[in-house]
């Protein structure tokens, strides 16, 4: 019967009214003062009570009786655990923090070891900075290895050969000429100007031509090199696996 | 007929360079076109569309605006500077600094007397033109932005300037802007991108049409300031504009490749109310148009993918006929290869460099039409880099490998090749009067250099290992004043013969260095020709795809030559719409002439039946499946072969092989700069 559904859900939400409307009185006797403990409940403590109340809402029955304590030693309890479990969190947090931070200072230390020692080298010769760009480049074991030969063979390479060359000045227009190509760049190949490759567009070319080929990269044989001898190892080691656990 | 053994070579890596603007001059009928590396090009459209003159490119001289002064040619770009070019000596005349950051545009009024050029600081600075320079006269108001593009209305009482999201109308007189025309920016992400006012045309009736970075075509009216009507051609940039003479038509070129025309046209017939109306769309391009030029019967237009397209307009001529066929010029009309015979070396000119390589070997034997087994390859001997920053203008290699030549616009260097053309020395000491040199070449015993140098004259030096001597200058008759961009040397040593591009060609004799005959001039330039190792006959092929053999010992027209001109040549010849490059001769056979355009190469041999009209001209396949005694019937005099597709030389070695450089369109394609992303249905 179709009515009957209906029925059904008109008693819930008549039930839900009837409760609402509980609720609502209990709460009007609430801020009346009616009860005198209600006045030291706090404010949280009365919409918890309220909760408790809409939560059984969908029996038929009344809804339970609660007592004061009861819901009080809740509250508490409750708010305990909150207390609890934000403490814990800052604590983990802190421990988090403090580690990263130990971790860190530790790779400075080690970055700072290795430009010690190529500063104590340093400081016997002044003259060769561009030799200490190389080094510090270097692995801080190579440094510690070379330090020595180094040392010996910095008086030669004082007189070896380099030469000292100033950097070619550019001027005024060229550097202008530089930054109106890249505006003229920026606008036709900047972001936003939806292009696509050669390769696409020939390979394009070949599916929609009148002889329909491949893409150009599968027709000529010199193109994409690198993808090809990746693809042929790929190939290669999936074979080997495939006869790996046969044999 | 012959059999050869063909040394195929596909390594001359040429790259050509994206092109970059381009102005017609419908007084002289002469296109100029310059390139993204400064180079410029003129042709001749009255011509066959013959690449006549090139000017070497330059580093830093990034050119954006071309533009014609009469006869005078002058050039802006984004170093700052306005040049003007000495056509006759092929090289930049002076330079005018413009003092506004990199220009960006340039224009001239109807008059010729004044010259705009917009700069980056947002001045457009006018340049009085006078007869041997340009002179600063002022500055227009200044504005806070770009001035992008630029043009004058026909009166020269007002300037449109084309900026950034706006347009300025200009008083030329007073210098004040009056009025500023907004354009809207595009929908969706280009919302936040300034819109770029790429190009700006203005007309007489005051109508100011304009094409931006958002894909409209925007019809403004001048006087008012306001907008008439706006036209959404693509979603890309659209960078090029041009109209007509009579302003009854305007095409604008996209970032897509396509051209669109739109014509001044009354929806009704009687003719009342004109309007814009787009007609049609020529796609000729696959990558950007940048530049646009709108001639009487057609529309010239060129881009990022270094070709230049002529489309005639098909109102304009008659259909069907050769002149309404779409022109298209991808490679230079002049050699880039130098082939010396005696010792299989070759030169490949770059811009920047010169490259050497010793051809490979194989001595296997085949079938016609098969490859052979290579035994040694090619292999690169030698890359040369220039001096300085102006581009190479001309190279050549001698016969037997030991000299190497090049020249710039500023310099003139001379090599010498030992241990088999491996190690390479400079040649210090050169005379003072080998200047800088349009066209070079050396004499087949490799004993003496002809340099080309200005008013047609040849400077004659000798080579010798620690200092060369000059042995005298050929001059030209007086008045001579072109450029010579051909020379040739023959065999015997006796004879040089030059054509310059007002098409004279002069024959000197070189035992008393002094001129031995002017052959009578003939309308179309010379695009090839080589004087015969035995016959002393000069072959001389034209731009309209004429040939002539000229007798050097009788100083008159050979009888094969007189009978070609008779009988004329075949149609499918004189249609070829590239020019041939190459002129050589066959020593086996005295009576064969081997001549090479892009798409093929061809054997004349005079002692067979010349073809035609009615013949077949490319009849090579069809009498190889002929029996022997029936080919005799059937063949004619040019066998033509075309299995070896975009030629750049092709040369017959002393050991009688053939060397073919092709350089196949497909490897040029592949290293362009990106195009735009078409989404296509169904990919």
């Amino acid at each position: 019967m179709q009515g009957g559904g209906r029925v059904r859900s008109r008693s819930l939400s008549v039930t839900m009214r009837r409760s609402a409307m509980t609720l609502q009185n209990n709460m009007a006797k609430n801020q009346r003062g009616e009860a005198a403990p209600s006045s030291r409940m706090t404010g949280r403590e009365r919409q918890m009570g309220g909760f408790s109340l809409l939560l059984e809402s969908s029996d038929d029955e009344g809804p339970e009786e609660v007592t004061f304590e009861d819901s009080k030693a809740d509250a508490r309890r409750s708010m305990k655990r909150a207390l609890d479990t934000a403490r814990r969190e800052k604590e983990l947090l802190k421990e988090k923090r403090r580690k990263r931070q130990e971790l860190f200072q530790e790779q400075k230390k080690r970055k700072l070891l290795s430009a010690e020692v190529l500063e104590e080298i340093d400081s016997t010769k002044q003259e060769q900075s561009h030799v200490k760009a190389a080094e510090e480049e270097a692995e801080p074991e190579e440094v510690e290895g070379r330090k020595r030969n180094w040392k010996q063979n910095a008086a030669r390479n004082l007189k070896g050969n380099y030469t000292v060359t100033t950097v070619k000045q550019s001027t005024l227009a060229s550097s202008q000429l530089k930054a109106a190509e890249d505006f003229l760049h920026s606008r036709m190949y900047g972001p936003g100007s939806r292009r696509t490759t050669s390769n696409e567009m020939l390979s394009l070319e070949n599916k929609m031509g009148k002889n329909k080929s491949a893409a150009v990269q599968f027709v000529k044989k010199n193109w994409a090199c690198q993808k090809k001898a990746k693809a042929e190892k790929l190939k290669k080691t999936w074979i080997h696996m495939q006869q790996i656990p046969s044999s | 007929m012959g059999e050869f053994k063909v040394h195929r070579i596909r390594f001359f890596d040429y790259m050509p360079s994206a092109i970059r603007a381009m102005a017609f001059s419908t007084r002289t009928e002469r296109l100029a076109l310059a390139r993204a590396d400064g180079a410029l090009e003129i042709f001749n459209f009255s011509d066959n569309y013959f690449q006549e003159k090139v000017l070497p490119g330059h580093d830093g001289r990034a050119v954006e605006a071309l533009c014609w002064v009469g006869p005078r040619l002058f050039s802006a770009g984004l170093n700052g500077e306005i040049t003007e070019y000495d056509l006759e000596n092929l090289r930049p005349r002076y330079t005018v600094d413009a003092y506004g950051g990199p220009i960006w545009t340039i224009g001239v009024n109807s008059q010729g007397t004044l010259l705009a050029v917009g700069c980056e600081d947002g001045t457009v600075k006018m340049f009085e033109v006078l007869k041997e320079r340009i002179q600063f006269q002022r500055n227009l108001d200044r504005q806070r932005g770009r001035i992008i593009s630029l043009s004058w209305h026909p009166s020269g009482t007002l300037i449109a300037a084309g900026m950034m999201d706006m347009i300025r109308i200009f008083d030329a007189e007073t210098g004040r802007a009056t009025h500023r025309l907004v354009v809207d920016r595009g929908a969706g992400a280009s919302k936040s991108k300034e819109v770029v006012v790429w190009s700006i045309a203005f007309l007489s009736d005051y109508t100011i049409i304009s094409s931006d970075s958002a894909g409209k075509v925007q019809i403004w009216d001048g006087l008012n300031g306001t907008l008439i009507r706006t036209h959404l051609i693509t979603k890309w940039d659209v960078l090029a504009l041009s109209v007509s003479q009579d302003e009854s038509s305007l095409v604008a070129g996209t970032s897509e490749g396509t051209v669109v025309q739109f014509q001044f046209l009354s929806s009704t017939v009687d003719r009342l109310d004109k309007d814009w109306v787009r007609t049609r769309t020529f796609k000729n391009h696959s990558h950007d148009v940048r530049a646009l030029a709108h001639t009487e019967t057609a529309v010239v237009s060129g881009g990022m993918d270094t070709q230049l397209v002529v489309r005639p307009l098909l109102d304009k001529v008659e259909k069907n006929t050769r002149e309404s066929a779409i022109r298209k010029v991808s490679f230079p009309h002049r050699s880039l290869v130098c082939c010396a015979k005696k010792a299989g070396v070759l030169l490949f000119q770059f811009p920047d460099h010169l490259e050497l390589w010793r051809l490979g070997e194989s001595d296997g034997y085949g079938k016609p039409g098969g490859s052979l087994p290579v035994k040694r390859g090619p292999e690169k001997l030698i890359q040369l880099k220039r001096k300085g920053e102006d581009h190479i203008c001309c190279s050549a290699l001698s016969p037997c490998g030991g000299w190497l030549a090049y020249s710039t616009v500023t310099s003139f260097r001379l090599y010498r090749l030992l241990n088999g053309s491996i190690s390479i020395c400079k040649v210090s000491k050169l005379p003072k009067d080998l200047r800088p040199a349009h066209q070079l070449c050396f004499s087949t015993d490799s004993s003496k250099l002809f340099a080309s140098s200005s008013n047609s004259s040849v400077v004659v030096v000798a080579l010798n290992e620690p200092e060369c001597k000059y042995l005298g200058t050929l001059k030209a008759k007086y008045g001579c004043r072109q450029p010579v961009h051909l020379l040739s040397a023959s065999e015997n040593g006796k004879w040089l013969a030059t054509a310059n591009t007002d098409c004279e060609v002069h024959v000197y004799n070189l035992d008393k260095l002094k001129l031995h005959c002017t052959v009578p001039v003939y309308g179309s330039c010379p695009t090839a020709m080589a004087i015969h190792p035995t016959t002393s006959n000069l072959v001389v092929v034209h731009a309209d795809q004429q040939i002539f053999e000229y007798s050097l010992v009788k100083k008159e027209y050979t009888e094969w030559s007189r009978r070609l001109q008779k009988q004329g040549l075949h149609s499918l010849w004189l249609e070829r719409d590239t020019p041939i490059t190459h002129v050589t001769f066959n020593p086996k056979n005295p009576a064969h002439i081997i001549v090479q355009d892009l798409f093929m190469f061809c054997i004349i041999d005079k002692s067979l039946p010349l073809p035609e009209a009615k013949n077949v001209l490319y009849n090579q396949m069809t009498l190889r499946s002929l029996p022997e005694p029936d080919r005799v019937l059937h063949s004619h005099g040019f066998k033509i072969c075309k299995d070896f597709q975009h030629l750049l030389c092709v040369s017959l070695l002393e050991d009688h092989s053939l060397v073919v450089v092709e350089r196949p369109l497909l490897d040029i394609v592949s290293q362009l700069p990106a195009p735009v992303r078409q989404k296509k249905f169904a990919t």
